[in-house]
């Protein structure tokens, strides 16, 4: 786009400010060009028309790229970032191998990738919030044991079994694991009430 | 190194057996290395050549150095699909290409581990 990539020779005569070929410091030229400065000498000197035409260039190009700024302002980056940070997690902490399938099969998933899943389906639980979820090989089976937080007007014994359901659910539709047990422990109660409230207010 | 040495054999057929896994339906790609994924962020590796995506396949090499008498794949699937099934076509996958690659050979053991999914 430009050519005043490499500093010329004697580019820094004046410090940091590069002085055409004509003589006349570049700064004064783009300055002159932003007060809509028409002078004798930019008629009819080509160093100086080619450093406009640069400044125009480069204008030109920032514009674009805030159209494009502008048009991808609504896209949601959180899901991409997301999945990124997913795979790092999954490459530096990736757990242990539990059981897919029948116990005789030799197939298996790592305990963070299923983990990951069961806490989702939990979440599909109005009001709950999936804490810890240890997925454990028992056996060619495995054992699920997931925290909890619970809305605090909530009743528990129906709560935790709309979400061991929901485990027991996904375990087996999403991801074909035999669940020997799902333990639900609920970890903290949630005043979703006092939330919404302050959420109304603010 | 020529193309006869064992461990070029081997590593074609770790290539092949990652082509046969990576055109399963539901797997999305082999589990690479962190190493692999950044720099497959900064460089296209060459087409066909897979590189980025080996790290997802083990070879343990039967007695004989022909057929491979344990074949450790680790792949991340595809959401929305079941983890099960996509393990079970790709162990499938793996056993038949490796039937029709050395026929009358020792029979192999396929481990698949699901390592994501996205």
């Amino acid at each position: 786009m430009t050519t005043h990539t490499d500093p010329p020779e004697g580019a820094h005569a004046d410090g940091d400010d590069e002085r055409l070929p004509c003589g006349r410091p570049l700064s004064q030229v783009w300055d002159d060009r932003e007060r809509r400065t028409d002078t004798p000498h930019l008629a009819g000197c080509p160093h100086c028309q080619g450093a406009v035409r640069d400044l125009e260039q480069l204008e030109t190009a920032v514009r674009g790229l805030r159209e494009e700024t502008r048009e991808t302002s609504a896209y949601d980056a959180e899901p991409l970032t997301r999945r990124v940070m997913d795979l790092v997690r999954l490459e530096l902490r990736p757990g242990c191998p539990v059981p897919l399938g029948d116990p005789a099969e030799d197939l298996w998933i790592m305990e963070t990738v299923a983990a990951r899943a069961l806490r989702s389906a939990a979440e599909t639980v109005e009001g709950v919030r999936a804490g810890s979820c240890r997925v454990v090989d028992a056996a060619g089976a495995v054992a699920v044991r997931l925290d909890i937080h619970a809305p605090a007007n909530a009743g528990l014994r129906q709560l935790a079994e709309r979400v061991r359901q929901r485990v027991r659910e996904a375990a087996d539709r999403e991801l074909g694991m035999v669940t020997a047990s799902v333990d639900i422990r609920v970890t903290d109660l949630v005043d979703t009430r006092a939330e919404g409230r302050e959420g109304d207010t603010a | 190194m020529t193309a006869h040495t064992p461990s070029a054999a081997q590593a074609g057929l770790v290539e092949d057996v990652a082509r046969v896994v990576e055109g399963v339906p539901g797997v999305a790609f082999l589990k690479p290395g962190l190493a692999a994924r950044l720099r497959s962020a900064l460089s296209r590796p060459d087409a066909g050549t897979g590189r980025a995506s080996i790290a997802g396949v083990r070879l343990t090499p039967g007695p004989d150095g022909t057929a491979g008498r344990h074949v450790d794949v680790q792949v991340v699937v595809v959401r929305g699909v079941r983890a099960v099934d996509v393990a079970r076509a790709v162990r499938s996958a793996v056993e038949e290409h490796l039937a029709v690659r050395f026929p009358g050979g020792p029979g192999c053991r396929v481990t698949v581990t699901i390592s994501g999914r996205v």
